[in-house]
């Protein structure tokens, strides 16, 4: 789309370019201590984190997962027995597309208990946590470029914090993070938002690709990859921001269908293969910096559609693992004199310059990184705090 | 999709049962004529359409597909609104997912008109050597809760025309009896002819473009 660079030679720029972020994502990984806000910041911009063999040292560090559990021999889970068993087996032997086209049936069938393995060893570990249908969808994913160890570890962790409210034992806060599509939609196209409240549409068409951060729905791999680089360096609700890109991304299709509940809900939960990710995870981060959770939140509170008004951001995080109250405050200043910085930058959403973008990935990559200290997804906040103040 | 052929009634059907008795398959079957051995888990609420001929009427059949766990009722009850017909589907090889069929019942009843046609559907019958859920049992069963019944498998096409058919045309039979003209348009539904009505419709309506 409008991401490419006009130059005498594109790819050779491209390929550059690559390189040079190859080496910036080593330099980080090799600093001491690890220099995990930029590489937070590589996985964001544009390309990710480039290939599967750089995802599996950055993304435990994106989620602090020490290296260490490569060490570990995994615990044998029982199956007999289980209550997760019959279910978690029904959804992985159908999940037969998710594997690389090509890989031979034996090397397959192999994954595919290790995966049945995973999602039973992270559940009998974590009793409070409940399966999904999708959750597969997540695991494969891991699996396939972490390999069984680390995919458990990271698993875990992704469990009891970005997925934890999608394994509450009812749909409830699922839902309620759906309820934050339409208050996006509507801030950057009213046009939009108007029409698919008149047809009644609902956010379900949305939930597949929330729940399984769009494993379920992309059939290109790469793509499902380039997305996880993302959502891991973010905080948990940007799925949900990703989500409204999309259908704004589709606007002219969306006005142009019959204004039905069943074929709006049709044509927008067939999702196009042939997004322009770069440029959408660009746009989902500057909606983010526009329009925080926390406003969202608050407008939603006042709407007849949030069932309950007692949702915060802090209830994605998980219960054992919260900022002290001070690092929390401290967030939240930072995070508003930002935000007023990003307001003067960012004028239009849909429609930006190339070097206004600059500006507000450059905001976007801060702010996002805030967010995802806020939730503790590394151990304490703290580590954070002094990081932050290194940001140009 | 299908918004260029022309036809007379719209039907909404709901297809429901546990996971992995083979509802989309069903659905694959009857809409495309196509049976996936890979059918994904589907996550949320789908549909297909297909228009047959009954009598003299063109009907495009709507039939939504859904999440069969139970974590996804809370979503998925809610596209029970406004459908005249439902199949309620079980598998004969898993008599656990034959157990539940009451559940779904009282499930369906609780979000739909009450007047819906509903068939038991006993799929995968393809699996006979595993059968775990006699059909006489089943029958019987159906007889009891007033619905129609039948066996199926989407994987050699056994019935899946019929099965459809015959809701549909129930449905049809339903539909006729209680025709009711409000304003301009004819709008039928198999209730009472009060509130608005969008269940069965006829010809092609929208709320904001050409209406």
């Amino acid at each position: 789309m409008d991401d490419e660079v006009t130059v005498s030679d594109p790819s050779r720029y491209r390929e550059s370019r690559r390189k040079r972020k190859s080496a910036d994502i080593a330099q980080a990984l090799g600093a001491s201590p690890v220099d995990v806000a930029a590489l937070r910041r590589m996985a964001i911009s544009e390309g990710g984190l480039l290939t599967d063999e750089i995802r599996c040292r950055v993304w435990p560090r994106l989620l602090n997962v020490p290296l260490q559990v490569l060490d570990q021999e995994p615990e044998t889970v029982e199956r007999e027995n289980n209550k997760d068993y019959n279910q978690v087996l029904l959804d992985v032997q159908r999940s037969l597309r998710r594997f690389p086209p090509g890989m031979p049936d034996e090397q397959r069938e192999g994954l595919q208990e290790e995966l049945i393995d995973i999602i039973l060893r992270v559940l009998k570990r974590n009793s409070q946590l409940h399966y999904y249908q999708g959750y597969h969808d997540i695991v494969v994913t891991f699996l396939l470029v972490l390999g069984e160890r680390l995919a458990t570890a990271l698993v875990e962790k992704l469990s009891t914090h970005h997925l934890r409210d999608f394994m509450d034992p009812t749909m409830d806060n699922t839902k309620h993070i759906l309820n934050y599509l339409m208050p996006i939609i509507e801030r950057v196209n009213p046009e939009v938002h108007d029409f698919m409240q008149q047809a009644e549409v609902g956010t379900v068409f949305a939930l597949s690709w929330l729940i399984t951060w769009f494993g379920h729905v992309l059939s290109d791999f790469r793509h499902v990859v380039r997305l996880y680089d993302f959502f891991l360096a973010c905080h948990p609700l940007m799925p949900i921001y990703f989500a409204a890109v999309i259908v704004l991304y589709r606007e002219e299709e969306v006005l142009e269908c019959e204004c039905d509940m069943a074929m709006v809900h049709h044509m927008l939960s067939q999702i196009p293969q042939d997004l322009p990710y770069e440029t959408l995870i660009s746009r989902a981060g500057d909606l983010f910096v526009q329009f925080p959770p926390s406003e969202l939140a608050k407008e939603a509170a006042s709407h007849d559609s949030m069932a309950t008004s007692t949702f915060k951001d802090f209830d994605l995080a998980s219960t054992q693992q919260r900022p002290d109250s001070v690092l929390r405050r401290r967030r939240r200043q930072r995070q508003a004199a930002l935000e007023s910085a990003a307001a003067s930058s960012v004028v239009t959403v849909a429609r930006p310059s190339a070097a206004r973008r600059f500006v507000r990935l450059a905001v976007m990559g801060l702010t996002v990184a805030l967010g995802a200290a806020a939730l503790a997804v590394v151990n304490s906040a703290l580590e954070w705090a002094p990081k932050l103040d290194l940001f140009p | 999709m299908g918004s260029d052929d022309s036809y007379n009634f719209v039907f909404k059907v709901v297809l429901i049962g546990e996971s992995g008795v083979g509802k989309s398959n069903l659905l694959s079957r009857f809409t495309k004529n196509e049976f996936n051995h890979d059918s994904r888990t589907t996550i949320g609420v789908e549909f297909s359409t297909r228009t047959v001929q009954l009598d003299n009427y063109t009907i495009k059949a709507q039939i939504w597909d859904t999440a069969g766990l139970e974590r996804y009722r809370a979503i998925t009850s809610a596209y029970y609104r406004g459908a005249v017909g439902a199949l309620l589907v079980y598998d004969i090889s898993k008599h656990l997912t034959y157990e539940s069929a009451e559940r779904w019942l009282k499930e369906l009843y609780d979000h739909a008109d009450p007047h819906i046609v509903v068939m038991l559907v006993g799929n995968k019958r393809d699996l006979d050597t595993l059968r775990t859920v006699p059909m006489e049992e089943a029958k019987d069963f159906a007889e009891k809760k007033g619905l129609m019944y039948m066996e199926t498998s989407a994987l050699d096409s056994t019935n899946v025309e019929a099965a459809f058919n015959e809701v549909l045309t129930a449905i049809h039979t339903k539909v006729a009896s209680r025709e009711v003209t409000r304003g301009s348009i004819s709008a039928v539904t198999l209730s009472n002819p009060i509130g608005p009505t969008s269940e069965a419709q006829e010809g092609r309506g929208g709320c904001c473009k050409s209406a």
